[in-house]
């Protein structure tokens, strides 16, 4: 019997026994029913259950979906990534590497392959740096010491600390490697090419110390060499010399021969300083044609020393030159400070080696000066000249410069038929003031431009006022000759002064036809052209090179004053006078006897065959208003 | 030890075995809350045992040895030889106080030599996991704690207890062992099969609880439950909830439903459902469920075998109505496993209650139960 079913009987008994149907009847009806409710309950909730489940199966499977989407998604963002990276890889100019941090590589591009002359199977990802590295040594990609490189290159990368290095290739490639720790452990490094850009900074560093024409070393190298110099000076080192050298007539060559053949002079020069130089020495060009050379000295005695490398380097430059076929003659100027007795710093040294040259070339080139006190002195005059001179020229109300007239009269008729202008300074302190010396100094500067042109219109404006047959002769510097535009400047003041160009004499020195200048012959013939007489001044001194007198036809000649003085005494200077009186008859040229300050030397003139003159004895140079321009006739008559 | 056993019905009055009632220590008495309520039958206790501690509460079902008595009243008297009480109540009106209500009974019982401690409390007005805490938190966690909550049938309405007073509601009773001579065991098991999804406890307050996983949970319960829901909070009962810290998952405890809101769709359960929590409904099978009261005899019965015991020994059982009111005629399948463990001479008494309050055994720290079947042995070393 069932337990449930013994137990319901029990419970159904009376206390005497007995069965109580009706009990036993409701105990068995609840069982059914609990059974039955049981039954549902279960069935229910394994049903819920499963529907729970389920849904939460679906739910899973969905996420597991969107997940896998995900993923998908996710992977081929990264395959375009990875691709994208490659690609910038692949493409970027430098080489590149990256490692982890077992020193294993992890990526590098083909450029990296390349660069070091490795092969795929040598940069493939899992390779350790000390096996790339020896890889190199093997294909000769690494620098001269391979041993040390690849020992060096394993402590950088284990100092875990970014940095720049620049490596020599065996092969003499440069390569710049810029090496960059990761977080993690691990590094980037860039390797890039810089050779060329290398080459190029050794060639724009060797440009901006040496002269481009001649090779040798430029100012900076020289006053760098000074400085160094001066340093093992203050530490009890021995002094040196400082030359500085001016070519004498190198400015006539380029202006005659051209510049490839001034530039190929200048070569030349160089080649022949350096020859003379030792190993210690440097020389330099400072521009144009100007060199300098530093020497360091040894014991005493310097200054005999100095002076015989100086001699020595005159010489050199003097000995003739064969450019192309022509054989040209220059020689130099130099001036010479000696370090420490002329200055204690490379300007005051340069500046003082430069007046010394100032002083040689005034004294007549080809020579070397060493500094002295009293050339500071005679700078600071000129510099202080030059200041009033200029201070002059700006100052048009109380004009300084003076034009006074020196006639020129016909020795026949002791006429006069010209004036020459020649210009004075009346300086407001020190009284006035000869040419000769200020007009070197206004050449020297340019300023014998504007002097030339203020000096041209007061004599076209003061000719301008006097009787028509009397003309007007003014004087031109070879220097304005190398300005441009005179012949313009000419025409304009003569048209603004209203004066014929017939009436004008242009007075030159022979020097503006030196080797046969092209140019100034050009703007002779246009002064010609013009109308202007064209005159040959001092003619005789200098040298007096009668092809002069063939490559341009002169209207008239002067001859100078100096065989006009010893006219009577020295019978040379008679034969010349006559001689160039003679030419000038025979070449149609008008020939003016300079300085005639006697009766005697007036007769001397007229016999000799000169047609005109200019002295003392026909009047001394006076400003406009004294001048009498009958007077000369007048005496005559 | 002399324990004897005492029964009330309604036609029979009280039946008494034997023995002196004069020397009685200890009368424990179980009886449905009609039957108690009146407050008679403490007097007649009271007037039979005038110098024995009295404590007992009303039941979801009263246990007499493998049998289940709705209408009768269930008693034991124990005379001890060699330890003494002491009985203590507190007032317990509100859920909200049962800690400092714990913590009152504690500092009452706390003494030298207390070995255990035997509580019966309101089954609605507390909240079970506090009291219980409170309770350690003045005694330790070293002191056994047994005993469970009052029951009110089916109905949940009005839980009553009696300790040396007549039986009374918002009332907890405790009794305290004390001396060497005590032994106590103590076992606790459930049987109840997991089943269906684990949930997220997403919204609770203390033992309140509005959500599993977004949902509110007496949407969750009323759907398992079909046509059975009307019969809620008491229906609840069928699908206990598992809870445990998803941090600590071998610590799981089962908690169950002492009160529904409507309104807000909450349920009230007899401990605290914390936030975060991993939860999970349970089934019960019968069989599997009277193997776990089996469990639980045994595991209270181990305890004092190793004690040489002189006199007798007594069996309270604590089991949860909820598996009565699964189970059915069914439940004596339950007490007849436990009976088999326990040993069929030993007088075995108790009750089915709205919680159970016994040491967990995997902690040892007493705690609240839900829908488990607890024993507590007591016996004196010889």
């Amino acid at each position: 019997m069932h337990k449930l079913l013994a137990r319901q009987l029990a419970k159904s008994k009376s206390g005497s026994g007995e069965l109580d149907l009706q009990v036993l009847m409701q105990l068995v009806s609840e069982a059914y029913e609990q059974s039955d409710n049981d039954r549902r309950r279960t069935d229910r909730s394994i049903s819920l259950m499963v529907d729970e489940l389920d849904q939460l199966n679906r739910g899973l499977d969905q996420l597991v979906q969107k997940r896998t989407a995900d993923l998908r998604e996710r992977e081929a963002e990264l395959r375009a990534q990875n691709l994208r990276f490659d690609a910038a890889l692949t493409n970027m100019g430098h080489a590149l590497c990256m490692f982890d941090q077992d020193e294993r590589l992890i990526v590098c591009n083909e450029r990296y392959s390349d660069m070091y002359g490795l092969t795929r199977e040598q940069t493939k990802p899992g390779t350790s740096l000390r096996t790339i590295l020896e890889a190199r040594v093997e294909a000769g990609s690494s620098p001269e010491n391979a041993k040390d490189y690849v020992q060096q290159r394993l402590q950088e990368v284990r100092n875990g600390k970014s940095y720049y290095t620049e490596n020599e290739l065996r092969d003499g490639r440069i390569v710049a490697v810029n090496h960059q720790p990761m977080q993690h452990g691990g590094w980037v490094a860039v390797h890039n090419d810089i050779t060329i850009q290398k080459q190029a900074e050794r060639q724009i560093n060797y440009m901006a110390r040496h002269d481009a024409l001649t090779g040798i070393a430029n100012r900076t190298v020289l006053v760098e060499r000074m400085e160094e110099a001066l340093a093992r000076l203050h530490n009890r080192g021995s002094g040196f010399a400082v030359f500085m050298l001016d070519l004498d007539l190198f400015k006539t060559v380029n202006d005659s021969l051209g510049h490839p053949v001034g530039d190929a002079l200048l070569k030349a020069v160089a080649r022949r300083l350096s020859g003379c130089i030792r190993d210690i020495d440097t020389v330099a060009r400072l521009g144009g044609d100007e060199f300098a050379i530093l020497t360091p000295l040894g014991g005493d005695p310097r200054e005999e020393t100095v002076g015989a490398t100086a001699k020595q380097l005159l010489d050199a430059v003097a000995t003739p030159y064969d450019v192309n076929g022509d054989q040209i003659d220059i020689g130099t100027s130099i001036g010479i400070a000696l370090a420490p007795e002329h200055g204690s710093d490379a300007g005051e040294l340069m500046k003082h080696a430069d007046l010394a040259l100032y002083k040689a070339k005034a004294e007549g080139r080809g020579a070397f000066r060493f500094f002295e006190d009293a050339m500071g002195v005679e700078a600071s005059a000129r510099r202080t000249l030059q200041m009033d001179l200029r201070a002059a020229l700006g100052d048009e109300e109380n004009d300084q410069l003076e034009l006074h007239y020196h006639p020129i009269v016909c020795i026949e008729t002791r006429e006069i038929i010209s004036c020459e202008a020649l210009v004075r300074w009346r300086h407001p302190e020190r009284g006035m003031i000869p040419p000769g010396d200020f007009i070197p100094l206004a050449e020297e500067t340019g300023l014998i431009n504007p002097i030339g042109e203020r000096v041209l219109r007061k004599a076209c404006r003061d000719a301008a006022t006097w009787p028509e047959h009397i003309k007007v002769s003014v004087n031109f510097s070879p220097v304005q000759f190398r300005k441009a535009g005179q012949i313009d400047m000419l025409r304009q003041v003569l048209a603004e002064c209203g004066l014929a160009p017939e009436r004008l004499e242009v007075e030159i020195t022979e020097s503006v036809l030196l080797h046969g200048n092209a140019d100034n012959i050009k703007t002779l013939r246009q002064l010609r052209d013009l109308g202007a007489a064209v005159v040959l001044d001092d003619f005789g001194t200098g040298y007096s090179s009668l092809s002069y007198l063939r490559i341009f036809p002169f209207d008239k000649i002067k001859i100078d004053r100096s065989f006009v003085h010893e006219l009577s005494g020295s019978p040379d200077s008679a034969a010349i006078v006559l001689a160039v009186a003679n030419l000038g008859r025979n070449l149609g040229m008008t020939t003016v006897a300079e300085g005639i300050e006697t009766e005697e030397q007036l007769a001397l003139a007229r016999t000799a065959g000169c047609t005109n003159g200019q002295g003392f004895l026909f009047g001394r140079p006076c400003v406009i208003s004294e001048l009498d321009l009958g007077r000369a006739r007048n005496k005559a008559a | 030890m002399h324990v004897d056993q005492l029964a009330w019905s309604e036609g029979a009055g009280w039946a008494v075995t034997a023995g002196d009632l004069s020397s009685a220590d200890l009368v424990v008495f179980f009886g449905s809350r009609r039957s108690l309520a009146c407050g008679v039958r403490y007097r007649e206790l009271r007037a039979m045992f005038p110098s024995a501690s009295i404590l007992g509460c009303s039941t979801g079902g009263q246990i007499h040895n493998d049998d289940v008595s709705d209408h009768e009243i269930a008693a034991v008297s124990i005379s001890f030889d060699a330890t003494s009480l002491c009985l203590t109540r507190e007032p317990a009106t509100s859920s909200e106080y049962s800690r400092t209500c714990g913590e009152a009974i504690g500092r009452q019982l706390s003494a030298p030599g207390l070995a255990g401690i035997f509580v019966l409390s309101d089954g609605l007005s507390v909240n079970g996991s506090e009291l219980v805490s409170g309770i350690l938190h003045s005694v330790g966690n070293r002191v056994p704690v047994t005993g469970g909550l009052a029951g009110d049938g089916a109905e949940f309405r009005e839980t009553l207890v009696s300790a040396d007073c007549a039986p009374q509601k918002h009332l907890v009773g405790a009794v305290g062992f004390y001396g060497s001579a005590i032994r106590i065991g103590h076992g606790s098991a459930g049987g109840w099969d997991e089943f269906g999804p684990r949930r997220q406890v997403t919204r609770s307050r203390g033992n309140v609880l509005f959500e599993l996983d977004g949902e509110p949970a007496l949407d969750l319960y009323e759907r398992y439950l079909g046509e059975e829901a009307k019969a809620l909070p008491g229906s609840g009962l069928l699908f206990p909830l598992r809870i445990f810290n998803p941090a600590h998952r071998e610590h799981d405890i089962v908690r169950t439903v002492l009160a529904v809101d409507h309104e807000r769709r909450s349920m009230t359960f007899a401990g605290d459902v914390p936030e975060g929590w991993t939860a999970q409904l349970m089934r019960g099978v019968f069989d599997r469920l009277a193997t776990g009261a089996a469990m639980a005899a045994r595991q209270a019965t181990d305890s004092l075998a190793a004690t040489a015991v002189g006199g007798d020994r007594l069996a309270i059982l604590v089991s949860c109505i909820g598996r009565r009111l699964l189970m059915g005629q069914h439940i004596v399948n339950e007490l007849e496993a436990a009976g088999a463990e326990i040993g069929l001479q030993v007088p075995r008494l108790g009750f089915y209650s709205y919680g159970e309050i016994a040491p967990h055994r995997v902690s040892g720290v007493c705690e609240l139960h839900n829908q488990t079947m607890t024993v507590t042995t007591l016996a004196e070393a010889a």
